[in-house]
């Protein structure tokens, strides 16, 4: 291989690791957003069933 | 049996935690401080691009595989430094336990392991040409190797833990067992002979001025980078922790 071949390899590595970490944490966070939103919704059902039944 | 006590104590942390931290709001992100930081890293990853392949003269004796050394270093910089912020975090939970600063010390400790992964790739690709091998066991490498495991060792300890303050209680010691490592991998080429080089800022000037100031701008870029990703990796894990508490929450209701 020739030097200049190892030179773009490492640049590349390190340019699509990074690119692939910013990713990864981008649907990281996305997945928990999307989560907490279904929970968040589960626990408004919740808290409306137990008021109707305060309510009865 | 277990798993209902544990069930409880997150309940309970849950309902203890209703301060500050939590009532803000759990989809927000600190947008100005990610786009500052984002941008910045953004700029001086282009000026380094600049100055790496443009500006700074090919080494007379290496070539141009010298020019992975304005990442190499950076990225040891990087991993070495993120280590620190996570026993320093890690030391100030073990005296006054606050979740946030596990929040830190958890954040750090992911990048770091992403940047020394990165150091010992490019040390890889900058060791063939030179010096004809992948891989010496030099007592650089090694200790830098030690320290990549130090990092995994961590990650998958807080993983198996889970998100609990017995976890957050072992991952400091881990990180203050570990960050012996850090000046060891400094001082190495120092204390023993061996194949890396030495320090390459010296007052009898081992850098040209050219390749001083390309490493200090890739240095800086690669510190807001850090930053920046630590801003997001810390929200990541403010986030999921919230996502936890109120998972326990409805499944104990």
């Amino acid at each position: 291989m020739q030097e200049s071949t190892y030179l773009i390899i490492a640049y590349a590595i390190v340019w699509l690791g990074l690119f692939a970490y910013l990713a990864f944490l981008a649907m990281r966070i996305r997945g928990v957003q999307t989560e907490l939103a279904a929970v968040e919704e589960l626990m408004r059902e919740s808290q409306e069933k137990r008021d109707g039944k305060d309510g009865n | 049996m277990a798993l209902t006590k544990q069930a409880t104590s997150i309940v309970s942390s849950a309902e203890e935690h209703t301060n500050d931290v939590d009532r803000e709001s759990p989809a927000r992100l600190p947008i100005a401080a990610s786009l500052i930081l984002g941008g910045l890293s953004c700029i001086g990853m282009l000026a380094s691009i600049w100055l790496i392949f443009f500006y700074t003269p090919i080494d007379a004796l290496q070539g141009v595989t010298q020019r992975i050394f304005y990442f190499h270093v950076p990225t040891a910089w990087v991993g070495m430094s993120a280590f620190v912020v996570m026993t320093i975090a890690g030391i100030i939970y073990l005296i006054k336990p606050d979740e946030r600063l596990d929040w830190i010390a958890r954040a750090s400790g992911e990048i770091g392991a992403v940047f020394l992964t990165f150091l010992l790739i490019t040390g890889s690709l900058w060791g063939k040409p030179i010096w004809g091998a992948w891989w010496v066991w030099d007592p650089k490498l090694t200790a830098a190797l030690i320290l990549w495991f130090m990092f995994i060792g961590y990650l998958m300890l807080r993983s198996y833990m889970g998100r609990t303050a017995e976890s957050a209680r072992i991952g400091a010691v881990w990180s203050v067992v570990g960050v012996i490592d850090v000046p060891i991998i400094y001082f190495s080429v120092l204390w023993w002979r061996g194949q890396h080089p030495g320090p390459q800022i010296t007052s009898d000037g081992g850098l040209p001025p050219a390749a001083v100031l390309t490493l200090m701008v890739s240095l800086a870029t690669f510190t807001l980078l850090y930053c920046f990703l630590m801003v997001l990796v810390y929200q990541l894990q403010r986030l999921q922790t919230q996502a936890q508490r109120l998972r326990a929450i409805v499944e104990f209701e």
